[in-house]
């Protein structure tokens, strides 16, 4: 079993949903985002356009991260899921610059999202899930996972250009969209192998 | 400057610049809000309302009373999905800069940097007072009061039997005047408010100045769009700049303000280049083929008084509902000694010289690209096809063109919707699979025909009636305009001019927000200024509730109990909600603040003002509300469910009665919509195309535009006989000038104007800011991503034009129009066309008291004006693509 998405980026409309779903699920404080979509252009006007790359964690096999953290607080699962253990991590942050897709972040305080307001009671109950000095990066929401339940990012896309799923089945539906897709990893170069998948568009 | 104690608003204190006569600083402290000390888990069926379609089914999942999630259910019409601004709810119950306390101000003086010294009161206290107020009003003249309505609470359903109840004819729309885009489709659909492409079918789509989906976010119409293109759909944008949409597309860029040059250019173009158009369609199911006399109305029979068309086997005119051999569709014919053309022949020599190079003189758009989308157009409509649907017959029309705002908001707007209408007639694409469909509702009474054997106007189409003297909105002299706030404020700062008798003491505000989110805001706050008292139902300290004697702090979405039926949906029409008729339910989340439901409020105020009870109360005028969009396919109360008009009801045994009351409904009551959050009622697929309701030659659509000309005949007869001038014009053949049958091109009132202007400004909605609902602006999960975002809340040049101006990325520039500047940060961008300024969104402005998010950033509609020369006269849209400079701080661009 190693967990992995796709993302049709023909069908990926820039919205920022998956952004958004991933702080109403997680709670992240003001300033931590596991999940962003790069915009950009390409192309000379009148021939030019939008782009959009959605960046959830790679959950590569071959971690940069993992190998960057001197103690073992980051660990790569059975499921292919790469997690910093919280209450080993001692914020180093060697891990993130080691990230070369700019997945992870290193909380230096937990901050309210209305800033010179009172913290929300949504944020009084979600902050205690994160620890200030400690780095934090997405896991697929493997809570959800556990319910059997897939990453907030996949089921609330109003464009569904997401498929997760197992890529160790060659039958999973992500397999077999990845091979009629011939969808290719970002930065394949690096070597990292990662789990996300991306059709290009 | 004096100084100002601590307080609770110093920060936000601190970023205002005051003038010396200020007040002191507020006596209001928010209220901290406690947390619910239930000790459980639950989840309630929610309904979104994070946009203006707000009927996204959501779970609200709760622990110890506190939202922990909010995301998408698993059913229609989002199936699980949710938008970012959807996604971003949660936020919205537990914003910090919500009205937390009922409001009555102190500090006589107002403005949107004055403190209000507010009083914090008790609910009997603010609606005793409030409601002896308007009983004041009312006892003088009941016309006193205004009731300005907008999409921050569209889910009221009391706010118009309480105006009705309280006698006012004067009910404002905030916002309508920047999306005056409705009388096309009142007119060839008999919908509202929009029309939309069938994504179900659609081959090739060309759409202007709009979303489908992706431009602003939409779950429905992302979902319905990228299956389409998946399906193989060609997608056309036209825009001047290269949209969300334009990516998943063809982008055609074409210079601000002039769509309507590109449309007469394809219409042009398929009727003299491509020359086949659909010859069945346009002869049985238009007024094509109608004679026009020497005045421009029908050729009418003397006897019967009905519209005529010329059989050419016969070599006679007949009443268009005899026998034909064969009806003549162009040509020109003597009719009892006098030569009269077809009204088809009208359209087509009136189009005869907008060239594709003459477009491309004022669009920029190619000629030859203009020839190549007519001609693609054409071939996909796959004219003369048919397609079954459960054993019924359609025509097959796999095209459609679309256009909306930022082509209707200029002069001449409503001529370019009527060209694309013309051009999707001429594909023979309204309402069958594939085409052009209304948006609203599905049933007889949209394309019905009337005696002329044409399908009656409908919605803003349908002339209201000449009323004299007028109501505020001036809608007497703009019969078929949209909400006209901005007319509302000329007659207000010079009544006499406006022939306004009545003196307007009241100001209701209830969702809506005037001073942002039109054109010219200084406008509006110098009226709210002049009106002696104004009450704001409130969610936030918006600019209209800092104008405000007294706040009424209403529920958040989230907390505000509601049953809704389903209205069709704005971008676009697909089988996931095609022919759906359902219920949805929205459970409560406990109230966090010391507010009310927003239909409470209304009760609580006609009770104690003495309009709820008995005959032409508001129980009584809710008993007889039909709803205006989907009509009888709406949540009407109706026997034997009616409200008892001479007792109290709470809104829950309201809601139990509309439940009984649907339509569509088999005996459900509230207890089942309780349980599943919805009762949905699938209907055949067929009805969702209303030719199947009218279908061969039962009905006509408008090819010839005559309900214009009546309309404008009909104005000139009622001013003549009131012996009274069209007010703020001083020449009112610029009004009488766009009611001809044959659209014609309009210049904007931007174009011709000093050289300097040598640039136009755009406007479009975004992904976080779809319209002034939920507090988008101010939701700090939107506003991390958007402040991010390349092209938000900053000026937008393309690379060309930054060079000739001498500015680079990041420079400070003032944008000037001829009627208002604003200042920013460029950002240099391929994605827009030379001769554009873009601004995204409504950012800026705010109060001394509001959320310091609502402060930031660019307001585009301070470039806009609401000077009547500008307008389309037809809706009284607002000109929306101003003609500006800019230039540089500190230097010349």
């Amino acid at each position: 079993m190693r967990y992995g998405m796709l993302i049709d980026l023909t069908k990926c409309v820039g919205c920022n949903a998956c952004t958004v779903a991933c702080r109403n699920h997680n709670g992240t404080p003001s300033g931590i985002s596991l999940h962003k979509i790069m915009k950009y252009e390409v192309g000379k006007f009148p021939h030019s356009k939008m782009k959009f790359l959605p960046m959830p964690c790679m959950q590569c096999e071959n971690a940069p991260c993992e190998k960057a953290c001197p103690i073992g607080a980051t660990v790569k699962k059975s499921n292919g899921i790469v997690e910093v253990l919280a209450d080993k991590c001692m914020g180093c942050r060697g891990c993130v610059a080691a990230c070369p897709y700019d997945s992870r972040q290193f909380v230096w305080e937990i901050k309210n999202y209305y800033e010179q307001a009172p913290v929300t009671l949504f944020e009084k109950r979600k902050q205690k899930e994160f620890q200030k000095g400690t780095v934090v990066k997405c896991t697929f929401c493997q809570k959800r996972l556990e319910h059997g339940l897939e990453p907030a990012c996949v089921s609330t896309c109003p464009s569904q250009c997401r498929i997760f799923g197992d890529l160790d089945d060659p039958g999973s539906e992500l397999s077999k969209a990845i091979a009629a897709g011939n969808a290719r990893p970002f930065r394949e170069d690096l070597e990292t192998n990662p789990s996300v998948y991306y059709i290009n568009g | 400057m004096f100084k100002k104690r601590k307080s609770t608003y110093d920060h936000v204190l601190s970023e205002m610049d005051f003038n010396e006569d200020v007040f002191g600083i507020s006596t209001y402290q928010w209220q901290e809000y406690s947390n619910s000390d239930t000790d459980e888990k639950q989840t309630l069926h929610g309904i979104c309302r994070m946009c203006m379609q707000g009927d996204c089914a959501t779970a609200v999942h709760l622990e110890n009373g506190v939202v922990v999630k909010v995301e998408g259910r698993e059913v229609p019409p989002n199936y699980g999905s949710l938008c970012p601004r959807g996604n971003s709810a949660t936020m919205n119950l537990y914003n910090p800069y919500r009205v937390k306390t009922p409001l009555i101000r102190t500090n006589p003086e107002k403005g949107l940097n004055v403190d209000p010294m507010w009083k914090e009161v008790s609910w009997e206290e603010a609606l005793d007072y409030t409601a002896k107020k308007l009983k004041e009003v009312r006892d003088e003249d009941p016309r006193g009061l205004a009731v300005c309505e907008g999409w921050g609470n569209r889910e009221t359903i009391m706010r118009i039997p309480f105006r009705l109840a309280f006698g006012s004819p004067n009910e404002i729309g905030a916002h309508g005047s920047l999306c005056t885009v409705h009388y096309g489709t009142g007119l060839i659909h008999g919908n509202f408010p929009i029309s939309v492409v069938d994504l179900e079918h659609c081959d090739y789509h060309i759409t202007l100045g709009r979303s489908i989906g992706p431009n602003i976010a939409t779950v429905p119409g992302t979902r319905k769009l990228t299956k389409a293109l998946k399906r193989g759909m060609k997608l056309v944008v036209v825009d001047p700049r290269s949209s969300y949409e334009a990516a998943k597309g063809e982008w055609v860029p074409i210079r601000p303000g002039t769509d309507l040059a590109f449309l007469l250019g394809l219409a042009h173009s398929i009727l003299f280049d491509v020359k086949i158009y659909d010859v069945w369609f346009l002869k049985n199911r238009t007024n094509g083929p109608y004679l026009i006399d020497d005045q421009g109305d029908y050729l009418r029979d003397e006897q019967t008084g009905k519209p005529m068309m010329w059989d050419l086997t016969d070599g006679i005119a007949k009443v268009f509902d005899a026998q034909f051999g064969n009806i003549a569709l162009e040509g020109t014919y003597t009719v009892n000694g006098t030569e009269v053309k077809t009204g088809f022949e009208h359209i087509k020599e009136g189009f005869r010289d907008y060239t594709p190079e003459w477009a491309e003189t004022i669009s920029t758009v190619p000629a030859q690209d203009i020839r190549r989308i007519a001609k693609e157009f054409i071939e996909h409509a796959r004219i003369g096809s048919t397609i079954e649907i459960e054993g019924f017959s359609f025509p097959f029309r796999p095209v459609s063109v679309n256009t909306e705002r930022n082509v209707m908001n200029h002069r001449g707007g409503t001529y370019s919707d009527l060209v694309a209408k013309i051009i999707n007639m001429l594909a023979g694409a309204i309402e069958v699979p594939g085409g052009c469909l209304g948006c609203g509702y599905r049933g007889p009474e949209a394309l019905a025909p009337g005696p002329d054997g044409t399908m009656m106007p409908g919605y803003e189409a349908k002339d209201r009636p000449f009323v004299f003297p007028p109501d505020i909105g001036m809608h007497s002299f703009y019969p078929n305009s949209h909400t006209t706030p901005h007319l509302a404020a000329h007659a207000l700062a010079d009544p006499e001019k406006y022939y306004l008798t009545y003196e307007v003491k009241a100001w209701l505000n209830i969702g809506g927000n005037i001073i942002k989110y039109n054109a010219n805001p200084e406008q509006y706050v110098n009226m709210m200024k002049k009106i002696p008292f104004s009450v704001s139902i409130a969610y936030h300290m918006d600019e209209p509730t800092i104008m405000s004697d007294v706040v009424l702090p209403e529920h958040s979405f989230m907390e505000r109990s509601r049953v809704a039926p389903f209205w069709p949906q704005h971008q676009a029409a697909s089988y996931e909600v095609h022919a759906l008729q359902m219920l949805q339910r929205r459970q409560p989340v406990t109230p966090i603040y010391n507010t009310m439901h927003v239909d409470d409020i209304f009760t609580e105020l006609a009770e104690r003002i003495g309009i709820l009870y008995g005959e032409n109360g508001m129980y009584d005028y809710l008993n007889r509300d039909v709803d205006y969009i989907i009509k009888e396919n709406g949540l009407n109360l109706r026997e034997p469910y009616l409200l008892d008009i001479n007792k109290k009801h709470t809104l829950s045994d309201i809601h139990e009665l509309q439940v009984k009351s649907w339509k569509f409904g088999d005996g459900e009551t509230m207890e089942d919509l309780e349980r599943d959050g919805n009762i949905v009622k699938w209907q055949p697929k067929k009805t969702a195309y209303n030719y199947y309701y009218h279908p061969d030659n039962q009905t006509r659509h408008e090819f010839y535009i005559i309900n214009l000309k009546r309309t404008a005949d009909q104005l000139r007869k009622n001013l003549e006989k009131h012996q009274i001038k069209f007010p703020g014009v001083e020449d009112d053949s610029i009004v009488f000038d766009l009611y001809r049958p044959v659209p014609y091109w309009v210049p904007s009132s931007e174009f011709g104007v000093s050289e300097e202007y040598d640039l136009w400004a755009i406007n479009w909605k975004t992904p976080y800011y779809s319209s002034d609902i939920g507090g988008v602006v101010g939701n700090p999960w939107l506003a991390e991503i958007y402040r991010k975002d390349p092209w938000e809340a900053v000026i937008c040049l393309n690379s060309t034009t930054a060079q000739r101006k001498g500015v680079k990325d990041g420079d400070r520039v003032t944008v000037e129009s001829r009627y208002g500047k604003l200042e920013g940060l460029v950002r240099i961008s391929e994605l827009f066309h030379p001769d554009a300024v873009g601004i995204s969104g409504a950012y800026g402005m705010g109060t001394v008291q509001s959320n310091p998010l609502s402060k930031e950033g660019p307001l585009f509609n301070r470039l806009l004006t609401t000077k009547e020369d500008t307008l389309d006269s037809v809706s009284g849209g607002i000109e929306i693509a101003p003609c500006v400079k800019i230039v540089k701080k500190g230097g010349l661009a």
